[in-house]
């Protein structure tokens, strides 16, 4: 089960992790729905080397506002607790786990 | 209206599979535009027994009179959703008429969604969307503009009217059905005639610039060409698409889905017209036998 992270606990994940990928998503949105098993899965695929979670945008306003999230799914991927790449837009698993990986 | 089978597509492959089913005397139902299929405004000349080059119009005009001859319904509009009810599925179509039916064949093929216009990738993410109903809620109280003449862009018309300052409609001339035009318009969305020719921005999209010159000033460019998305279609019907859109099939076009059935470019590459043919046939053929079960 991916973590579902809100406003308040969306930091403290980014800072325990050294590279950090979190799935912006929300219920109503289908590219998000399909995208939930690829998340299940790139984030057993990367256990123990990065952390991937999720975070409802519907319910976590803040987050969307800080990052500009303005189409979703999107992914935000961080590095030592800095963003260094977004991506909107479903993704294959594949691609998702090799956006991961060049940042371990 | 019920059905024994609901055929959503009207290309090479939906024909194909209306022929099949309707031949093997299900009552069968053929949704869709035929000039939304790929195959409109294209010639063949790689089509088995076509001598020298046919045009792609006159294959779907002669496939669509084939169909009805052996007793299928035609109606030509655009799926706006489906539902899953036990063994039975139905479909809602523009005119809001629903269809119920034992079997449904989804032959909806590649939906094409870009405009291939300046700014629109540059601002994607960035105030263009593809979605209306995945990013409606980022555009609260902000004028914004939806693109495309069919029931997609009339649906999210109004969708956006109930999120937005202001909606301005863009098309060249609404193709959707005049019921839908009617609500977006009810619901606030402006209509404007004429084709985008840019997306202009900084940071954002901040406007769309029409081929007359026109500047309309939003926030969101929603950009919704053709009908609801196959992806939508067929994760109503409770199918899961791929990543990359298609949809997995077994030989004789059934999906993980008992009655629900796809064939042609939907089920991925090569995208063939004969592939399309072939597989239309055996969809439709397995979607009648199912009716009867």
């Amino acid at each position: 089960m991916v973590t579902e992270l809100t406003d308040t606990t969306i930091d403290e994940f980014v800072k325990n992790n050294r590279v950090a990928a979190i799935d912006c998503w929300a219920p109503w949105c289908g590219p998000c729905r399909r995208m939930g098993p690829i998340v299940e899965e790139a984030a057993a695929d990367l256990a123990g080397r990065a952390g991937v979670a999720k975070l409802n945008v519907d319910d976590n306003q803040k987050t969307s506002l800080k990052y500009g999230i303005r189409s979703i799914p999107t992914v935000l991927l961080f590095r030592d607790g800095a963003l260094v790449d977004t991506h909107i837009g479903l993704i294959m698993k594949a691609d998702l786990v090799g956006l991961i990986e060049e940042l371990l | 209206m019920n059905a024994d089978v609901v055929v959503i597509g009207s290309g090479p492959a939906g024909l194909q599979a209306a022929i099949s089913s309707s031949r093997k005397k299900a009552d069968t139902v053929l949704l869709g535009k035929p000039s939304n299929s790929a195959l409109s405004g294209t010639e063949i000349e790689n089509y088995f027994g076509l001598a020298g080059v046919t045009e792609g119009d006159v294959l779907l005009s002669n496939g669509t009179s084939q169909a009805e001859a052996f007793g299928c319904r035609v109606i030509r509009q655009n799926v706006l959703g489906a539902s899953a009810d036990g063994d039975a599925f139905t479909v809602e179509i523009e005119s809001g008429e629903k269809i119920t039916a034992r079997s449904v064949v989804i032959a909806t093929g590649v939906s094409r969604n870009k405009l291939g216009i300046p700014g629109e990738k540059e601002f994607f993410g960035k105030g263009v969307s593809y979605c209306a109903d995945c990013d409606c809620n980022f555009y609260r109280g902000v004028p914004v503009a939806v693109i495309g003449g069919d029931s997609a862009a009339a649906e999210a018309a109004k969708l956006l009217s109930g999120y937005a300052s202001k909606v301005y409609w863009i098309s060249e001339g609404p193709i959707a059905d005049a019921r839908l035009v009617a609500e977006a318009a009810e619901a606030g969305a402006e209509a404007v005639r004429g084709a985008p020719a840019e997306i202009v921005g900084t940071s954002g999209a901040e406007a769309v610039v029409l081929k007359s010159g026109a500047r309309i000033p939003v926030n969101g460019v929603f950009i919704e060409l053709g009908g609801r998305s196959s992806a939508d279609i067929a994760m109503d019907l409770g199918l899961m698409p791929e990543a990359d859109d298609t949809i997995k099939t077994d030989p004789n076009g059934g999906t993980s889905v008992r009655g629900v059935f796809a064939c042609g470019d939907i089920t991925g590459r090569p995208w063939n017209v004969a592939k399309a043919v072939g597989q239309g046939a055996a969809a439709g053929m397995s979607a009648a036998e199912h009716s009867r079960r």
